[in-house]
């Protein structure tokens, strides 16, 4: 809880949010000899309270103000998000694959979607340093998609039963598989102990091996000072009367007061949809649309992944619950946009390979076959204990200006309006959903699965509503995360995507903090002034 | 012969919650809180004998490893420390208006149906009407979305029998926890 003399107290910086890129932004800043105040609206986390329960992980999701959901495919707002020290990523499932090069040039180079303000050789020096820093198990040169970059500091995950069975029908189809890359430990690395493979990621990891807050950038930050504040929720960013700069955010007190806490910098790391309704919620007559709003863009262009999920059960025993809950292999040869052009589709997707999960909950197996119940159900689960198999495209959704995060008539408990969130595929996203489920189907009956089936157009990570470009007309910020209109505002996460890629978000979002937080620090003094 | 620690989680499917027995708050197993005839704290006797029966139907064994015990312990939780599936799928808290919202629709689909209550169906009746809340084809179904009511409320039950050390030891399956849950949580 928030300290009554932290209201006396000046930072440079202000950070809101706890989870990867918020962490990632105080760790470096602190490094640059910065003070940080890290403001976390959800509890506190501690790797002891990180329980191996399907049921307890549910404790990790979002617990915040509610998220109103609309539009056709909803972003699963509550299932994406995290509430408390770590955010999202405590339990995310750390796989980490680059963005590819065209991923940053999507309007110039096919006419679809938005274009980066930066290119993909801009990130990659950063993309370096924090698989570096983080710790990514992979075998480069077996990824046949990946762009240039550094070979990977750990060596691949292990290969189980489940993934050596799935790889068979990719082989048999002429497509490659490649270790996945993960932000998991294969062997000890920098204190940190290897994975035992139990499959327990989505609960969180509580022996350090899976780079979540609680093992990396956090504990670097606060070893450097930084002041880590929980159940602290930021209800405005409060801005100079002429709105050029944040002077600091309105915060609540234990006592339900309003208290104004003070920066040379405000760093927004709240995640894709709370950022959007910060700003939108911090109006003033300089802003009266909003912070950093003024040409109407924040909140606009939210995405989604469509996962593909593909099961099957095999003869052969799969032991799926061993593993990393992301999958043991990659396979990314449906990357070329036009891949699957001939079915109406356009954009890039991958494939997770044997995915690791446990009998119960919404990844589950028994959700799988939704379908079943009664005494059916409990056959399906037996015959499934043995030969369960799974794999997950991450199938790239295209920026909308209308999938947006508004603001509600409905405010919160602090009087805050809640955020609804509004989202719906392109037609063509859904058309290349489906040619990857086809494609997944053909794939596991090559590998011999006795039975095959897929699930719903599920939605995956959340990106964009405060996307980063070249001008204050088509985006929110700058390439450094700066708000066009007050530039001591820095957006940090996945938030600033203008494209979503066929790939998860984690690592690209940690790299452009990296970037963000290095030119903050060499510029702080042009940064501070607004 | 005393039981040890892993023995008795795997005993107990989801693991110990604390009921309140003789007036008396105890830590035990949701099985054990049926058995023994704990207080419920949300829902009533007659929703808890729906519950059962809808349970029993969606996984057999579901309500004798204590499914209402277990979804009425949540409800009265602090919504936050909620351990119920239904918390990131998108319904406001508190989630006690949607379990009991469904289960009078079901109850009114029992007496429309088989003019029956919920509770007393026969397999056979209860088989029927699950097929129809799945499906959404009760047209006048009052209440949650039917085929969703039916998604959530399976997922309990498969939370229940399966979820824990027990139901992963049914299937021959490793439990492997790195941290087994507490007995003690949510208070």
């Amino acid at each position: 809880m928030l300290e009554p003399a932290l209201a006396d107290r000046h930072f440079d910086a202000i950070v809101v949010g706890s989870g990867a890129t918020g962490s990632a932004f105080a760790a470096k800043l602190t490094a640059a000899g910065k003070s940080v105040l890290i403001l976390e609206a959800g509890p506190d986390r501690t790797r002891e309270q990180l329980v191996s329960s399907t049921l307890w992980a549910r404790r990790l999701k979002w617990n915040g103000a509610p998220v109103l959901e609309a539009g056709a495919n909803p972003v699963g707002h509550s299932f994406n998000a995290g509430f408390g020290v770590g955010g999202a990523s405590l339990h995310h499932y750390a796989v980490w694959p680059r963005f590819h090069v065209e991923d940053f040039e999507m309007s110039a180079r096919y006419g679809v979607g938005l274009d980066w303000p930066i290119r993909y050789a801009d990130l990659r020096p950063y993309y370096d340093e924090v698989q570096q820093e983080a710790g990514i198990s992979g075998d480069a040169t077996a990824e046949a998609w990946r762009p240039d970059g550094a070979a990977y500091p750990m060596g691949p995950v292990p290969l189980f039963e489940q993934g050596r069975i799935i790889a068979r029908g990719f082989e048999r189809l002429g497509k490659k598989v490649a270790p996945l890359p993960l932000a998991i430990t294969s062997t000890a690395y920098r204190g940190r102990p290897p994975c035992t493979w139990d499959g327990w990621c989505d609960a969180g990891c509580p022996i350090g091996a899976l780079a979540n807050p609680l093992t990396v950038y956090l504990p670097d930050a606060l070893s450097r000072g930084a002041v880590l504040v929980t159940d602290t929720p930021v209800t405005r960013i409060v801005a100079s009367a002429d709105g050029t700069r944040a002077s600091g955010v309105l915060v609540k007190g234990a006592d339900g007061s309003d208290v104004e806490l003070t920066a040379d910098v405000v760093v927004l790391a709240a995640f894709a949809v709370q950022n959007p309704r910060l700003l939108l919620a911090s109006r003033s007559a300089a802003h009266p649309d909003g912070l950093g709003n003024n040409s109407g863009n924040v909140g606009k262009y939210i995405m989604s992944h469509s996962a593909a999920l593909v099961y099957g059960i095999f003869d052969e025993e799969t032991h799926y619950y061993r593993g990393a809950f992301g999958g043991q292999l990659v396979n990314q040869d449906c990357y070329p946009k036009n891949t699957h052009a001939e079915d109406g589709a356009f954009g890039s997707y991958q494939w997770m390979i044997a995915n690791a999960v446990k009998p119960n909950d919404l990844l589950g197996v028994a959700t799988t076959r939704a379908d079943l119940f009664g005494d059916e159900l409990h056959e399906f689960m037996r015959r499934a204990a043995r030969g369960f198999a799974s794999m997950t495209g991450v199938v790239e959704g295209l920026p909308s200006a209308s999938n947006a995060v508004t603001l509600s008539d409905e405010p919160d408990e602090h009087g805050v309006p809640l955020a609804q969130v509004t989202h719906s595929h392109d037609e063509r996203t859904t058309a290349l959903w489906n040619a990857a489920l086809a494609d997944g189907k053909r794939i596991f009956e090559a590998a011999g699965a006795s039975e095959v089936w897929t699930g719903p157009q599920g939605a995956m990570h959340i990106m964009g509503g405060t996307i980063m470009g070249s001008n204050s007309g088509n985006s929110v910020t700058n390439e450094y995360g700066q708000l066009h209109d007050v530039r001591n505002v820095v957006i940090a996460g996945p938030g600033l995507f203008p494209t979503s890629a066929g790939v998860n978000p984690t690592f690209t979002a940690i790299a452009l903090a990296a970037r963000s937080a290095r030119h903050i620090a060499q510029n702080w003094r042009d940064v501070a002034r607004g | 012969m005393s039981l040890s620690r892993r023995q008795f989680l795997r005993q107990g499917g989801v693991g110990l919650l604390a009921f309140t027995v003789g007036g008396c708050t105890q830590e035990m197993t949701p099985q054990e809180a049926r058995r023994r005839g704990a207080a419920l704290q949300v829902l009533s006797e007659t929703e808890v004998a729906g519950l059962e029966r809808l349970g029993e139907t969606l996984l057999p064994g579901s309500a004798e490893r204590g499914l209402a015990q277990y979804i009425d312990h949540q409800l009265a939780a602090n919504p936050e420390d909620s351990m119920l599936m239904i918390k990131y799928l998108g319904v406001p808290r508190p989630f006690a208006p949607f379990y009991s919202g469904g289960l009078a629709a079901a109850s009114v689909a029992a007496m429309q149906l088989y003019d029956t209550e919920l509770a007393k169906l026969t397999d056979e009746q209860s088989n029927a009407l699950a097929g129809r809340i799945a499906s959404g084809e009760l047209d006048d179904w009052q209440g949650p979305p039917s085929p969703f009511f039916y998604f959530v409320l399976r997922a309990d039950a498969v939370d229940v029998v399966y979820g824990g050390e027990r139901g992963f030891a049914d299937l021959g399956i490793p439990y492997a926890a790195h941290i087994a849950p507490p007995s003690r949580w949510g208070e």
